[in-house]
């Protein structure tokens, strides 16, 4: 069987895109579908015409190759382009399939088109939660919180959100009087976040410490929080106390 | 405060080199008609160790009135001064002692035989303030010389860590494999660039090998340098970096270290452009202002970037190497909005520049 591999390329230079192209025309049975010059692109490339592969750089405008992974939710074939090797492990904790150092030779990305095809054909499912874990380096807080509806991202800077709460199988991300819904728990979120600016002050509440204005004592040991916007926000006993150990 | 008395070590060897000299001041009393040698030392010792304090405070006209810069008319005015009103406090003191001594028993004509010694005591304050005020300027001098010694050697060092660093920069991953790829990709699809490429490239390299050689160069090499790396970042990053540059006839020929604005150039090329969707331009202004040259770098930025990690190391090294070269007469100025970047570096125009 001699399935043809629909390929998407996803590099913000030019010449590095050209080399792509050009080498992938020597490989049997694999069509170009589309070249992206940044994470925009090749989110919404994946996302509408659902490329079997994806060759993506890493260092980018707007959103680097690891943020489109996340992104994509792990269900995309993926081998990365760079000129850095010091990405190899979070990349191959990511789940690539490959990982090609700029430059590199036809053979060498033929190879890689090979591992890929034999990993798409043996349709071998990607282990997606432990994808969206490392997208991220392990030490680092997250900065950016991206949203994708569709093939349209949304990037939040993690200083700029006021608080997050639990909405079923979402987090509702609320900044700058804008909410913005996105599937994931809210326990995930909280890890993820840095804990010395943002706090579980409720089971179904997260907040940027930075936006509290005072709190206040409505009943018996319960608390609300009044955001400098003036919403209020319920606290818990437990919430009262991370709360406290933070203030 | 005198710099001796932070060493408490150094200021009792110089009190113990005094006391030769107190010995000294005790002959006069000593040889004195109905003088005795107790009355002598009592006399003259404490006098000396007065001296001591008093020789000290002539650091401080020194320090006030450097030899290059004051006018002899002035330095003798001023020492002479300080010489009669430190030799006038010397005996007063002297004299407020002697008469205290004249309580004690086989004391009472101290102070009539050091009335005597008067005009030889007078004499001697005079001439070791201007002895001391004479070391003290030596001793600036040589202090001078050694921290003069020193920020040569730091400059030297800094230029050294510079140069390797701005090879390093070269040697990285992402700056000269990204051209190699960028090559690579070329050589079919546009053999004319490719080579075009390899030109730029192996220009910059060795202009910066040459610059990093030098201790000073023409702010016209720096951004010909600059000039030189954004050309090659040109072909990888195609319409989406641009480069505007203005530098003054005057400004061109001004002196710097060389490698000084790269990391600013290269900061604006990887914090800022290489961000954009649409890129952008660097723009690079030099010109002369109230005699200082003033080189501003400025880039615009995506307000949603990742913050860079590594935290300004690359300002800090520019920022430490105005400061060895020029002191304070030299600074970096930085403004940083969301969604641009610029730096400022002012540099005062030695003497040894053409105007």
């Amino acid at each position: 069987m001699s399935e043809t591999l629909r390929v998407a390329i996803v590099d913000d230079e030019e010449p590095a895109r050209l080399l792509v192209r050009e080498l992938l025309a020597s490989c049997p049975d694999v069509e170009v579908i589309a070249e992206c010059t940044n994470g925009f692109e090749a989110v919404k490339v994946a996302t509408e015409l659902h490329p079997d592969l994806l060759l993506l750089d890493i260092q980018m405008p707007k959103l680097d190759g690891f943020e489109v992974i996340e992104l994509l939710g792990g269900s995309q074939h993926v081998i990365f382009i760079t000129a850095y090797d010091t990405y190899a492990i979070r990349a191959f904790e990511a789940n690539a399939i490959d990982y090609l150092l700029k430059p590199f030779t036809t053979e060498r990305l033929r190879s890689a088109i090979d591992r890929a095809r034999d990993h798409i054909l043996r349709h071998e499912p990607l282990p997606v939660d432990k994808l969206l874990g490392s997208a991220r380096p392990a030490q680092a807080f997250l900065q950016r919180i991206l949203v994708r509806d569709g093939a349209a991202v949304t990037i939040i800077p993690a200083d700029s959100l006021d608080y997050a709460d639990a909405q079923d199988d979402y987090v509702g991300l609320h900044f700058g009087g804008r909410t913005v819904l996105k599937q994931q728990t809210l326990s995930d979120l909280a890890s993820a976040l840095d804990p010395a600016r943002f706090v579980r002050i409720h089971r179904s509440y997260v907040l940027n410490i930075e936006r509290l204005r005072k709190l206040e004592l409505y009943a018996k040991d319960s608390r609300e929080a009044i955001l400098a916007d003036g919403t209020r926000l319920p606290v818990s006993r437990s919430g009262y106390q991370r709360l406290q150990e933070l203030l | 405060m005198h710099p001796i008395f932070s060493e408490p070590r150094r200021l009792i060897s110089y009190l113990l080199a005094w006391l030769p000299a107190g010995l000294l001041l005790a002959l006069p009393f000593a040889r004195a008609e109905g003088g005795t040698p107790k009355e002598a030392l009592l006399v003259a010792l404490p006098l000396s160790a007065l001296s001591a304090f008093i020789c000290l405070a002539a650091w401080y006209p020194c320090k006030a009135l450097p030899l290059r810069e004051t006018s002899i008319s002035r330095l003798v005015v001023a020492f002479a001064g300080a010489a009669a009103f430190s030799c006038v406090i010397w005996i007063f003191f002297g004299w407020q002692w002697v008469m205290r001594l004249s309580g004690l028993e086989g004391m009472e004509f101290a102070p009539s035989r050091f009335a005597r010694q008067l005009p030889l005591l007078a004499a001697t304050g005079l001439l070791l303030f201007l002895l001391s005020a004479a070391v003290h300027y030596v001793l600036i001098a040589v202090g001078e010389s050694h921290r003069a010694e020193k920020r040569a050697l730091e400059l030297d060092l800094l230029a050294r860590e510079a140069q390797l660093q701005s090879l390093r920069a070269q040697v990285n991953p992402h700056f000269l494999f990204n051209v190699l790829n960028s090559i690579t990709a070329l050589i079919t699809a546009d053999p004319a660039r490719a080579r075009q490429m390899c030109v730029l490239l192996s220009d910059f390299l060795r202009l910066s090998l040459r610059a990093g050689e030098r201790e000073r160069h023409p702010l016209d090499e720096e951004i010909a340098l600059a000039a030189g790396y954004l050309a090659v970042e040109q072909i990888r990053f195609g319409r989406r970096l641009k480069v505007e540059a203005w530098i003054d006839r005057s400004a061109g020929q001004v002196l710097i270290p060389p490698l000084l604005l790269q990391p600013l150039v290269e900061n604006a090329v990887k914090h800022g452009i290489s961000h954009l969707l649409d890129g952008g331009n660097v723009r690079i202004r030099a010109g002369v202002q109230t005699g200082r040259l003033k080189v501003e770098i400025s880039n615009p930025c995506d307000p949603e970037r990742p913050r860079a990690s590594g935290g300004g190391i690359g300002l800090e090294n520019v920022r430490r190497r105005l400061q060895s070269a020029f002191g304070e007469d030299a600074r970096l100025d930085i403004q940083a909005k969301p969604d641009s970047f610029e730096a400022v570096v002012y540099v005062p125009i030695s003497q040894g520049d053409p105007p």
